[in-house]
């Protein structure tokens, strides 16, 4: 039963539905315009026929006299058919006809009657006296000269029992019609169901967690093939997300257990005795520079989900990214010439940009430390780092190029997906998650960063929109 | 210097006031948005320090209220969140200064000296002069005992805030962010780099020196 009930509920059957009711009264309304004009048709083309007997009758009085009449008048009445006709003196009473009963008011009026009758009187010598039923006539009544009446008409009863046939046969068609379209439309909301089953049913699946059930596409290629379709892509997508949480699940647990477990242990020793007041300093000391980096990682692991979460664009303003790199340029110049490493600029003197100012100077300052940390372990003779910042139909490239150690090709990519970080920066110093939000940052500007080999060294850029 | 902390860690902000204390500050404490609101309003402070989520009334609010009332008392918001925007959202409310959580004590401490100070008007001073060395903002020159000092624009400015804040000590962060109009963390001594250019150019071939590193916390210029 529940079935049927929700096959009931279904938007296909309820559609239906909808159409068969449209159906049902278009259908009604038509039916009764067709019934009414017909029946006015009929009506017209009989009072013509009547009409014309009328003055055929009467000019046969004119002629030949009432007896002349008289006869006509009983052998039209003789005839079979639906023919009524009557002939009556100046005081009511029938002459030749066959019909008697009529109402005073035909009797005595002139002009156009219809009425109804009963047909058992109304033919009270013919052989055809079986049973009482009802008649309805269309008669034409008319004063003749010398008082007599004529009355010639028509039992219209015949018509409207036409008109029902019609009606009957309009009326099957319309429930056959009613029951075809509910079937089809049983039907076809039962198939509609079946798809729409196996999609919710797939879901339902995938929600008590099997993650890596898909929809099942048909061969049809329609629309709930389509819908399958893209809520299959959108499961890819949302598993692939997944692997990369867990991915990121384990860098975090990584790098923020290590120098917990460390910092731990360190606090350890410093409490065991025999340990020297000096000692129990520098390890406290230790203790909040191992805090600091945490806090760094933090903080870097944070921001680099809420740049990739997108952050909002209220923090996005118009300024000259020139200017910034210039800035960044003249502040790390002094460390990278400590270094030994040239720090060199080229840019030209205004390019104005609209993005996030904070995070565009926090990429360039991840790229320079980044630059001054491997061309310093290069092995170039001039140690040197290019920005350059250039402006090429409504993009804009921030390149930072180092001749230092680089990074191997097979390396290049994943270094800028999230949290991948090659094996051996995990030993140095520094959270090792700059290439991620340089990468991140650029994204969110929809641009994106490339490495490239410098040979030697690396090639950073960043290439975006001027606006994005 | 009177100072009051709305702040509903009651550990932190135990911490706090003892370590406020000890540096010679007396503080008061609320734990709730709205014990706090009423005490700021009905006290005369120098200082005020307010958590931005707290119990009862948010941190922006109290803020907000106090402004409008004409309140200029300086206000150093803390947040957990750092981003750009909130930050942005912090001050635009009428907030003075914005530090992150977690933070290090000296640097809050550095950070409500300044806002303190700044509270009494020196802004319209067209120079500064500590010991013999004197700095001119019209001018743009700077001269030690006399003797002109050649500095970079941007070491000006570097002076320029240092020498405002003379006495006072002045963290790296907060150089980054009135110096350069930066606010990242740079992992690497950028800062200390500057400085050490500029004491080279300051405080070389002199008996007593001007500028000082204040160890686990900044600089001071005196």
């Amino acid at each position: 039963m529940s079935g049927i009930f929700r096959l009931l509920r279904t938007t296909t059957f309820r559609l239906t539905a909808l159409f068969i009711i449209i159906f049902v009264l278009a259908s009604i309304s038509l039916l009764a315009f067709m019934a009414y004009q017909s029946s006015i048709q009929i009506q017209k083309n009989q009072s013509a026929e009547i009409q014309r007997e009328v003055r055929e009758l009467v000019r046969l009085q004119k002629t030949r006299g009432i007896r002349t009449v008289a006869n006509a008048v009983q052998i039209l009445a003789r005839r079979a058919g639906p023919g009524i006709y009557y002939l009556g003196d100046d005081e009511g009473r029938m002459l030749v006809g066959n019909v008697s009963n009529f109402p005073s008011q035909v009797l005595s009026q002139n002009g156009i009657h219809t009425f109804d009758y009963s047909l058992e009187q109304a033919f009270p010598n013919s052989g055809k006296r079986r049973k009482h039923r009802s008649g309805y006539a269309l008669v034409s009544s008319t004063q003749l000269d010398g008082g007599f009446r004529l009355i010639v008409g028509r039992d219209i009863v015949e018509r409207r029992g036409y008109t029902s046939i019609i009606f009957r046969g309009f009326l099957f068609g319309v429930i056959g019609i009613v029951i075809l379209s509910l079937v089809t439309g049983g039907l076809t909301a039962m198939r509609v169901l079946k798809r729409i089953d196996s999609i919710s049913d797939t879901s339902d699946k995938i929600i008590s967690g099997n993650m890596s059930l898909r929809i099942p596409v048909t061969k049809k290629d329609d629309e709930f093939d389509r819908l399958a379709t893209s809520l299959n892509d959108m499961l890819d997508r949302i598993e692939k997300l997944m692997v990369g949480l867990k991915d990121v699940t384990d860098n975090v647990a990584h790098d923020l257990k290590t120098p917990l477990t460390r910092m731990r242990n360190k606090a350890e020793a410093a409490l065991r005795n025999g340990v020297s007041a000096k000692e129990r300093k520098a390890a406290l000391q230790t203790t909040i520079d191992e805090s600091d980096q945490l806090i760094r990682t933090f903080n870097a692991l944070l921001m680099i989900s809420r740049v990739e979460a997108g952050a909002p664009s209220g923090a996005f303003s118009v300024f000259d990214v020139s200017e910034v790199a210039k800035d960044i340029a003249e502040l790390y110049a002094p460390v990278a010439e400590d270094a030994g490493i040239k720090l060199k600029i080229e840019a030209p003197e205004t390019i104005n940009i609209t993005a996030n100012r904070e995070l565009i100077g926090q990429a360039l300052v991840n790229l320079i430390e980044n630059a001054i940390k491997y061309a310093g372990a290069g092995k170039a003779k001039a140690k040197q780092i290019l920005l350059s910042v250039k402006e090429e139909d409504e993009q804009v490239t921030i390149e930072v190029s180092d001749n230092g150690v680089g990074i191997a090709k097979e390396d290049r990519d994943r270094v800028v997906e999230r949290f991948v970080r090659l094996e051996k920066s995990r030993t140095e110093a520094g959270s090792g998650l700059g290439l991620s939000l340089v990468g991140a940052v650029a994204k969110l500007h929809k641009g994106k960063l490339i490495l490239k080999d410098n040979e030697p060294g690396l090639r950073a850029i960043i290439k975006m929109p001027k606006a994005s | 210097m009177k100072i009051l902390l709305i702040e509903d860690d009651r550990e932190a902000a135990s911490y706090l006031v003892q370590a406020l204390d000890e540096a010679g500050h007396v503080s008061h404490h609320a734990s709730d948005g709205e014990t706090g609101y009423a005490m700021a309003s009905g006290m005369d402070y120098d200082v005020l320090i307010i958590d931005r989520m707290l119990p009862r009334r948010d941190g922006i609010s109290i803020i907000e209220s106090l402004r409008a009332e004409g309140d200029s008392t300086p206000v150093l918001i803390l947040s957990a969140l750092g981003e750009v925007d909130d930050r942005v959202t912090g001050l635009r409310a009428g907030g003075d200064d914005y530090l992150t959580k977690p933070y290090a004590f000296s640097e809050l401490l550095a950070r409500i000296e300044v806002l303190a100070r700044r509270s009494s008007p020196n802004e319209g001073e067209t120079g500064f002069q500590v010991a013999d060395l004197t700095l001119d903002r019209l001018s743009r020159k700077v001269a030690r005992d006399g003797k002109d000092i050649l500095l970079q624009p941007r070491e000006f400015r570097l002076l320029e805030y240092l020498m405002k804040h003379s006495g006072q000590v002045v963290t790296r962060t907060m150089l980054l962010e009135n110096v350069w109009d930066y606010h990242f963390d740079p992992q690497t001594n950028v800062i200390d780099v500057h400085m050490s250019r500029l004491r080279a150019k300051i405080d070389k071939g002199y008996k007593t020196h001007v500028l000082h590193t204040i160890r686990g916390a900044g600089y001071m210029i005196k």
